[in-house]
C-alpha cells in the first residue's frame, strides 16, 4: 500500500489555485471590457439605421482612421504629451500646497474651524466658474490653465488630508508619548503613516478633478493639449476627431487611475490594515 | 497605631505613591462638574501586582490616566519613588483598553517602537524583541500585521510593546476587556505568569471582580463618583501559583471574590441611585 503523498497532494492544490486565479484574472479584463463592445456595437447599429450626416454623427471605424491619421501626424501625441504635462505640473503644485494646509487644519481644531467655512464656500465656487476671472487676469496662457487645475485639485487634497489626519486614534499619539516620542517623532511615526491612506485618496480624487477641468481649460485657452483638440476639431467640422478626443481622454484616465492611482492607493490601504480584502 | 506606623514605612519604600489626590473637570457635554476623585491615596510596592474595580464611571481611567502623566490633577500628588509625575514617562508603560498598537508596522516592529524611541541600538533591540516575541508566545508572527492576527494575539502585540521598553512601572486600563471569555482566562494566565517572571510594578484597572481577584496581590475597590478608595483586600495565594485550574477550585479565591463583590455590588447600586437623581435633575 502506498502511503498519502501530503508534498504532492498539495502542490496539485497549489497548482489549481494558481489556474483558478489567472482564470479569473483573465475574466476579470472580459467582464470590463464587455460593457465597451455592447456600446460600440450599440454605436454601430444606430449609425446603421439612422445614417446621419457625417457632420453628426460618424460610425467607430471612422473614429479609428482619425486615431492612426492623428497619430501619423504627431498631432495627437504632442496634444496628449501636452495635456498630461500641464497635469503633472499642477498636480506636484497641488500636492506641496494641498498637504501642507490639510496637515495644519487636521492639526489645528482651531485653524479648522475658522477656515472650513470659507474652503466650503470656494470648492462650491468651481474652477470652471473661475474661467472667465483668470483669462481677464493672466490671458489666454499657460497660467490661466495651470490656476484652474490647482485650484479644482487643492480641494480633496485638502480635506482628504486633513481628515486623514483627525482620525489617527489619539491613543496611538499617547502610546507613543508614554513611551518617550517628541512631537516631531510622533508626527513621523503616528501621523504621517496613519494618515497616508487618506491622504493617498484625496490625491486620487483631486487628480480625476483636475484631469477634467484642464479639459475645460482647454477648451477655452487653446494652445494645443487633448481639450484643444477637440475643441478645434468641433470648430472644423471634423466630429471623427472630436469623438476621437473624448475617447481618448476617457481611456487615458482609465490607464492613470488603474494603473497607477489604484494600485498605490490598494497597496497603501491594505498594508496599512484599513481594508481588509 | 501600629497599622498607622506600617503605612508610613510602606509609603516610603513604595514605587508608586498617591497623596491626598482630588480631581474634577467640566462635562463638555452637561457644562456641569463632574466630581472625578475625592482624596485618593495608594501606596504600591516594588513588584506589586495592584488592580483596581469598581463601578464605571468611578474614576479608574481618570487615576490611571494621572499617574500615567497625560492629566495634571487639580490638588495632590503622585509620585513614582518619591519624584511627583508631571507628564509621561519611559518609567511607566501603559496598556491602553482601546487597541494602542499600529496598524502600518508589523508585530516585530510594533514591539521595537519604544525601544527605536529610546535609540536602542539595532542590535540589542533585535535581541530584546526576540525575548518579548518569546514571552508572549508570538513566535513565528513577527512579520504579520495587525490585522493579519486574532483579536488575542493583537493584545499580546500590546503587551509586548510596553514590556519591551522595559518600564518599572505598568499601567493597565482594562485591556482584555474586549477579548472573547476563553482567550481572557489565557491571557490572564500569561499576564500573570510575564509579571511574576520580569517583576514589574503593576496598576490593573478591570471591572471584572475575578480578574481583579486571579491577578492581584492586592484588590482596591474604589466608591461610585466621586472615586474613593474604598477598601483593599489582599489575596493571599501566592502569584506565581496561580493558574485558572487551581484558582477556580481555591476556597481562599473564593472568598476574596466574595469580599470584593460585597464591596464592589454596594457601590454598583450607589452609581446607579447617583445616576437616576442626575437623570430626574435634568
Amino acid at each position: 500500500m502506498e502511503s498519502l503523498d501530503l508534498g504532492r497532494l498539495t502542490e496539485n492544490m497549489l497548482a489549481q489555485h494558481r489556474r483558478s486565479e489567472r482564470n479569473e484574472k483573465i475574466f476579470g479584463i472580459f467582464r470590463a471590457l464587455g460593457p465597451f463592445v455592447g456600446l460600440i456595437a450599440l454605436w454601430w447599429g444606430v449609425h446603421a439605421i439612422f445614417d446621419p450626416s457625417p457632420t453628426k454623427l460618424v460610425a467607430p471605424d471612422k473614429v479609428v482612421d482619425a486615431f492612426f491619421e492623428s497619430v501619423g501626424e504627431g498631432v495627437l501625441p504632442a496634444y496628449i504629451l501636452q495635456s498630461l504635462q500641464r497635469l503633472g505640473f499642477g498636480v506636484i503644485i497641488g500636492v506641496v500646497v494641498g498637504i501642507p494646509v490639510g496637515w495644519l487644519l487636521g492639526l489645528d481644531k482651531e485653524i479648522a474651524k475658522a477656515a472650513e467655512p470659507t474652503l466650503r464656500f470656494f470648492n462650491a465656487v468651481s474652477g470652471i466658474a473661475w474661467l472667465p476671472l483668470l483669462v481677464t487676469w493672466f490671458g489666454f496662457t499657460e497660467r490661466t490653465i495651470s490656476s484652474i487645475i490647482i485650484y479644482t485639485m487643492i480641494f480633496p487634497v485638502v480635506f482628504n488630508t486633513m481628515v486623514g489626519v483627525r482620525t489617527v486614534p489619539p491613543v496611538l499619539r499617547d502610546a507613543a508619548r508614554s513611551m518617550g516620542a517628541s512631537w516631531p517623532r510622533i508626527i513621523k511615526d503616528v501621523y504621517v503613516p496613519g494618515s497616508f491612506p487618506s491622504v493617498m485618496t484625496g490625491l486620487r480624487l483631486g487628480i480625476g478633478f483636475g484631469w477634467r477641468a484642464l479639459i475645460a481649460g482647454e477648451f477655452v485657452v487653446g494652445g494645443g493639449g487633448l481639450g484643444f483638440f477637440i475643441f478645434d476639431a468641433r470648430t472644423a467640422g471634423v466630429i471623427e476627431r472630436v469623438m476621437l478626443g473624448m475617447i481618448v481622454l476617457g481611456v487615458l484616465w482609465l490607464m492613470i487611475d488603474r494603473l497607477i492611482l489604484r494600485p498605490v492607493e490598494e497597496y497603501t490601504a491594505t498594508k496599512w490594515g484599513m481594508v481588509r480584502q | 497605631m501600629a497599622a498607622e506606623r506600617a503605612g508610613a514605612s510602606a509609603t516610603a519604600s513604595a514605587t508608586l505613591t498617591v497623596d491626598h489626590l482630588s480631581h474634577w473637570f467640566i462635562d463638555q457635554q452637561s457644562g456641569s462638574t463632574v466630581h472625578a476623585l475625592d482624596d485618593i491615596n495608594l501606596a504600591i510596592q516594588p513588584g506589586e501586582f495592584v488592580t483596581v474595580v469598581g463601578p464605571s464611571g468611578c474614576g479608574k481611567t481618570t487615576l490611571l490616566k494621572i499617574l500615567a502623566g497625560f492629566i495634571k490633577p487639580n490638588s495632590g500628588e503622585a509620585k513614582v519613588k518619591g519624584k511627583a509625575i508631571t507628564k509621561p514617562g519611559p518609567d511607566r508603560g501603559v496598556v491602553f483598553q482601546e487597541l494602542a498598537i499600529l496598524p502600518w508596522r508589523n508585530v516585530y516592529r510594533n514591539i521595537s517602537h519604544g525601544l527605536e524611541i529610546q535609540k536602542v541600538p539595532k542590535a540589542d533591540r533585535d535581541r530584546r524583541v526576540a525575548e518579548l516575541i518569546e514571552l508572549v508566545g508570538l513566535s513565528g508572527f513577527e512579520k504579520h500585521h495587525p490585522h493579519q492576527l486574532s483579536g488575542g494575539m493583537r493584545q499580546r502585540v500590546a503587551v509586548a510593546r510596553t514590556w519591551a521598553s522595559n518600564p518599572e512601572i505598568i499601567l493597565m486600563d482594562e485591556p482584555f476587556a474586549a477579548v472573547d471569555a476563553m482567550t481572557r482566562q489565557t491571557l490572564q494566565e500569561e499576564l500573570n505568569r510575564i509579571s511574576v517572571e520580569t517583576g514589574k510594578t503593576v496598576f490593573f484597572i478591570t471591572h471584572s471582580v475575578e480578574e481583579a481577584v486571579f491577578l492581584g496581590d492586592r484588590v482596591i475597590a474604589m466608591s461610585a463618583r466621586p472615586g474613593r478608595v474604598k477598601e483593599a483586600v489582599v489575596v493571599p495565594i501566592p502569584r506565581a501559583e496561580r493558574t485558572w485550574q487551581s484558582m477556580s477550585t481555591d476556597p481562599a479565591m473564593a472568598q476574596c471574590v466574595d469580599e470584593v463583590l460585597g464591596l464592589v455590588r454596594g457601590e454598583h447600586e450607589a452609581s446607579l441611585v447617583a445616576e437616576g437623581s442626575a437623570l430626574e435633575e435634568s
